[in-house]
């Protein structure tokens, strides 16, 4: 074939998209430069939503850093929440109660589940379907009825603490999660029969920035992302901390079901099924819980000793990990924040090179990025 | 593509579409499944733990500084002034509650559980100034003159008593209660104080 | 219109001293405002209709604040688009700007002159009823194109675009579903395409029951033709969540809501469309409408063909809340690969078909069978 080379002259086109645009899901700003509908080249630029949440850190005591870190990852607040507090008693070497640590697996796999459930609906809502987006709605009010049951908030919870969590379950809490429990297992068929294996649904996402395993071991990517590439890396079981390594429950990979292996249906996959593992690990937890304390005593004034830790989770959105050097004194000399979104966003413009626009949006759906997590 | 892809694309298509259009008209013609809450006239059930505004109990609190300490980002200020009888007597207290953030640190670590979270969350203000809850409506510098006054009172008392003892011997302690009791009342009983307090008093209400 | 004046002329003794053309004139203009207030009416509703059904397939209840359970909404709505600022952007190419609501607008409003509402209700009974169906839509394409670039916005402009080449690739196969409907009757006259479904068959005297390939006819068109006004799951020129609105991201006020009404307006003239041409029209089942007085077999018929219309709207609702976008690649593989195809092989059988059963359908031949 040749190349006629006296066509029309054409130009690119830089286009804007965001901060404020309905499915960058938040303040991300991505310059996209288009051949047409043909995105030649889309930088994410973040930063619109910068807090100085590892300064504050350094400010504020180890138990006053407790509500900043809801705001790290406002819809998994409570993955964040112990986070914190697991990273520092990891530094102080401070035992927990196991009833506590029951409870804060709960709460960790709840948050997933309603974590997931934003993920999945407000995946289909930049899909266009906007129906499922409500049903997920629907089902994760019942999640912060839970939580503000648990701790008196339904978005900020600041629930974990510093050696436990700052209450124990109210009475009928238990009982509550089970019926959630109950209630949400068959919804999820019923997602997958409205619009998961939805013919235009899969054509869509099949096939679509797809990452191969290396690639995204090579880029750094954690949590479904990562998975969705069919690695089974899930630091609940291959680093486990807290009680997990009590429950049985699967690492979700995906599988290139309906395209590709680490392509956007794939990760889109491996978060419905995480919730489905995380119903198993919550009714397991809810059956076992001991009685006991929940809370370990520690000081007022609390000082951990000098020194430093590096502790890393499973949130929803891949790998928290904190990094905290403490001096001795009241407050962390110095903390560091490693988000699962923030490191993805790295492969974001090497995937979304020749896809198209509606393409961009399944690819910052299918990393289901959360903004305060990126910018901090 | 073959022939059978093709029509396998068109049947699966259809197939796909007539299962979710199923799952969608179910939800339509069943009225039960409507979860919306009308909230102005429905309301929730505000469990039992819920954190609310703060309110703080003026007669019970102690003026230990703890909750203003803890704070994150520094929404109770607190103003007191060591009484007659030692014990601190408060002379302001705000909770900025435009800047809460509604942790609950500050209610964990009250010695004396005067400071609470109440159910109340319905607020709305064009002016951030109202979202500062004065919890005593008397002004700061009054009650700082008068407790001075007091102080000094108490000490010219002291030093008399010191000299009646001596003369006779017999101690004369000065009424812990009554200053604290004074301090509490000058807030409830002025009209005017009522009346500052109204925006506090009102999700006080809702329970 | 001319021989209904002249039969109002000599119905009315004191008309008689009245230029003919004069009463044809005005008699034009009065059916023009009955038509124009029958699609806002039904604008309106449509409107709130979708809401409510959206509601109520969303598990939650929909807009019920304004008049009782919320039935005057639209009536708010209208209000507020009228009465709000209308903003034109600083570099917009103003007079394209303002001109592009009235080309959507005009496009989906003309169409409304030939749908045969009932038995002798129709604005114009045009004898290339379909044809002009077909022109008048394609209007639409110009406005949204205009509106698009005069926007002077990157995402108006995408929108624009994706508008054009989606209106004018469906225009083939939405023409190409309706042609056995022509070829079954030999007319293109909607009002003799309608009629041609009557007789005592009842639902069975439809084209869509006609032949096999009238029935994928029907679900071909109904296809097509969501797609060649935009509906969901084919509103790609409007993407909320890629294009940010689409074409009509920079319009405000009145002007934005002109592309609102257009785009009901279409949703209708779909439905009425594939009502008339598939679905029996303001046939009423195993009765003739006309042979009742005019006024009760015009209401009679009025009411089957909204009946059946508005049920088409249901469903183009109901599609729209359940199912996901398309994207712009695979929107235009579906008309090339799919829809053209299809339809052109089914033009092909209905022809073979009527050629081989002399016109016949399998419920008419059925019914010879039993006398």
């Amino acid at each position: 074939m040749t190349t006629r080379t006296d066509a029309l002259p054409t130009q690119e086109m830089t286009i804007n998209m965001g901060p404020q645009h309905p499915s960058t899901h938040g303040v991300l700003r991505v310059i996209l430069t288009t051949d047409g509908e043909v995105v030649t080249r889309a930088v994410p630029d973040v930063g619109y939503l910068h807090r100085a949440l590892e300064k504050i850190g350094e400010r504020v005591t180890y138990a006053q850093y407790m509500p900043f870190t809801d705001r790290l990852d406002y819809l998994a607040a409570m993955n964040c929440n112990c986070a914190w507090a697991w990273t520092v008693e990891k530094l102080a070497k401070i035992e927990v109660p196991e009833r506590a640590e029951y409870l804060r697996v709960i709460v960790c796999e709840l948050n997933r589940i309603s974590s997931h459930l934003i993920a999945f609906g407000s995946y289909t809502a930049d899909m266009g379907a906007f129906t499922p987006f409500l049903y997920a709605i629907r089902e994760r009010e019942q999640v912060n009825d839970l939580f503000e049951m648990l701790c008196g908030n339904r978005l900020t919870y600041n629930y974990a603490r510093v050696g436990g969590v700052s209450g124990d379950a109210p009475p009928g809490f238990l009982e509550k999660t089970r019926e959630f429990l109950d209630y949400f297992e068959p919804k999820l068929d019923e997602y997958n029969n409205l619009i998961s294996y939805n013919k235009i649904f899969v054509h869509r996402l099949a096939n679509v920035a797809v990452i191969p395993a290396e690639e995204a071991v090579a880029y750094g990517l954690t949590g479904p992302n990562l998975r969705g590439s069919g690695v089974p890396f899930d630091l609940r079981k291959d680093e486990p901390y807290s009680v997990y390594p009590k429950f049985d429950f699967k690492v979700c990979v995906g599988t290139g079901e309906r395209g590709t292996l680490g392509d956007c249906f794939d990760r889109y996959m491996v978060r419905i099924n995480e919730m489905r593992e995380s119903v198993k690990i919550v009714r397991q937890a809810v059956a076992r819980i001991p009685d006991g304390p929940v809370r370990a005593k520690v000081p007022r004034l609390f000082k951990p000793p000098v020194g430093e830790t590096y502790f890393r989770s499973e949130c929803p959105r891949g790998e928290t990990g904190i990094y905290l050097i403490s001096d001795g004194s009241v407050n962390p000399f110095r903390l560091k924040i490693r988000t699962g979104s923030f490191v993805t966003m790295n492969i974001f413009e090497k995937v979304t090179r020749g896809l198209m626009i509606a393409d961009v949006v399944a690819v910052i759906g299918s990393f289901d990025i959360i903004l305060p997590e990126i910018d901090r | 593509m073959g022939l059978k892809a093709y029509l396998n694309d068109i049947v699966e298509a259809v197939v796909t579409t007539a299962k979710g259009m199923r799952i969608t008209a179910r939800y339509g013609v069943n009225p039960k499944e409507e979860v919306t809450l009308q909230y102005p006239e429905e309301r929730w059930e505000i469990p039992q733990g819920y954190r609310g505004f703060l309110h703080n109990d003026i007669k019970t609190c102690t003026a230990c500084n703890m909750c203003v300490k803890v704070c994150p980002v520094d929404c109770i200020s607190l103003e007191s002034v060591r009484g007659a009888d030692k014990k601190m007597v408060l002379c302001s207290y705000d909770i900025n509650i435009g800047r809460c953030m509604y942790c609950g640190l500050c209610v964990e670590v009250c010695p004396v559980n005067s400071l609470k979270h109440t159910s109340g969350y319905e607020m709305a203000s064009a002016d951030r100034g109202e979202m500062i809850l004065h919890f005593i409506a008397e002004d700061a510098a009054e009650i700082k003159a008068r407790v001075a006054r007091q102080v000094a009172e108490a000490a010219a008392k002291a030093a008399e008593a010191a000299k009646a003892a001596e003369a006779s011997k017999a101690a004369e302690v000065p009424k812990p209660a009554d200053l604290s009791a004074e301090a509490a009342k000058a807030g409830g009983d002025d009209p005017k104080a009522a009346k500052a307090e109204a925006p506090k008093a009102a999700p006080e209400k809702k329970e | 219109m001319e021989a209904l004046a002249l039969s109002l002329v000599n119905a009315i003794p004191p008309l008689a001293g009245v230029p003919l053309w004069t009463v044809t004139l005005l008699l034009m203009v009065v059916v023009a405002a009955v038509i124009l207030v029958f699609a806002l009416t039904f604008e309106g509703v449509g409107s709130l209709v979708l809401r409510k059904v959206a509601g109520d397939i969303q598990a939650r209840i929909g807009p019920n604040r304004v008049g009782p359970n919320g039935m005057l909404q639209f009536l708010a709505d209208g209000v507020k688009l009228v009465l709000k600022e209308d903003i034109i952007p600083a570099n917009a190419d103003r007079l394209l700007f303002k001109l592009a609501p009235y080309f959507v607008f005009v496009g989906s409003f003309a169409a409304f002159v030939v749908v045969p509402f009932g038995v002798g209700l129709i604005a114009a009974d045009l004898n290339i009823g379909i044809y002009y169906v077909m022109a008048v839509t394609s209007l639409v394409v110009v406005g949204v194109l205009l509106a698009g670039w005069a926007s002077n916005n990157k995402w108006a402009l995408l929108g624009g675009m994706r508008a054009a080449s989606q209106i004018v690739s469906y225009e083939i196969p939405v023409g190409m579903a309706l042609i056995p409907a022509v070829l079954i009757a030999g007319s293109l006259s909607l009002q003799d395409i309608v009629r041609s479904q009557g007789g005592l068959l009842g639902i069975f005297g439809w084209n869509l029951f006609h032949n096999p390939f009238t029935f994928f006819s029907f679900f071909l068109y109904f296809t097509a033709a969501q797609a060649e006004t935009n509906q969901t799951p084919f509103d790609l020129p409007e993407a909320e969540s890629e294009l940010v609105s689409g074409y009509n991201v920079e319009y405000s006020g009145i002007r934005f809501g002109l592309f609102f009404l257009a785009e009901f307006g279409d949703m209708f003239i779909v439905a009425a469309l594939a009502t008339a041409c598939f679905l029996g029209g303001w046939n009423v089942p195993f009765f003739n409408a006309g042979t009742l007085p005019w006024i009760w077999g015009n209401l009679l018929s009025l009411g089957v063909f909204l009946a059946k219309a508005f049920a088409m709207v249901l469903i183009m609702m109901w599609v729209r809340w359940t199912l996901p976008r398309l994207r712009v690649d695979q929107l235009m593989r579906m008309a090339w690969k799919f829809l053209v195809p299809l339809t052109f092989v089914n033009l092909l059988g209905v022809s073979l078909w009527l050629l081989v059963f002399r016109g016949k359908g399998i419920p008419g031949m059925i019914a010879s069978l039993f006398g």
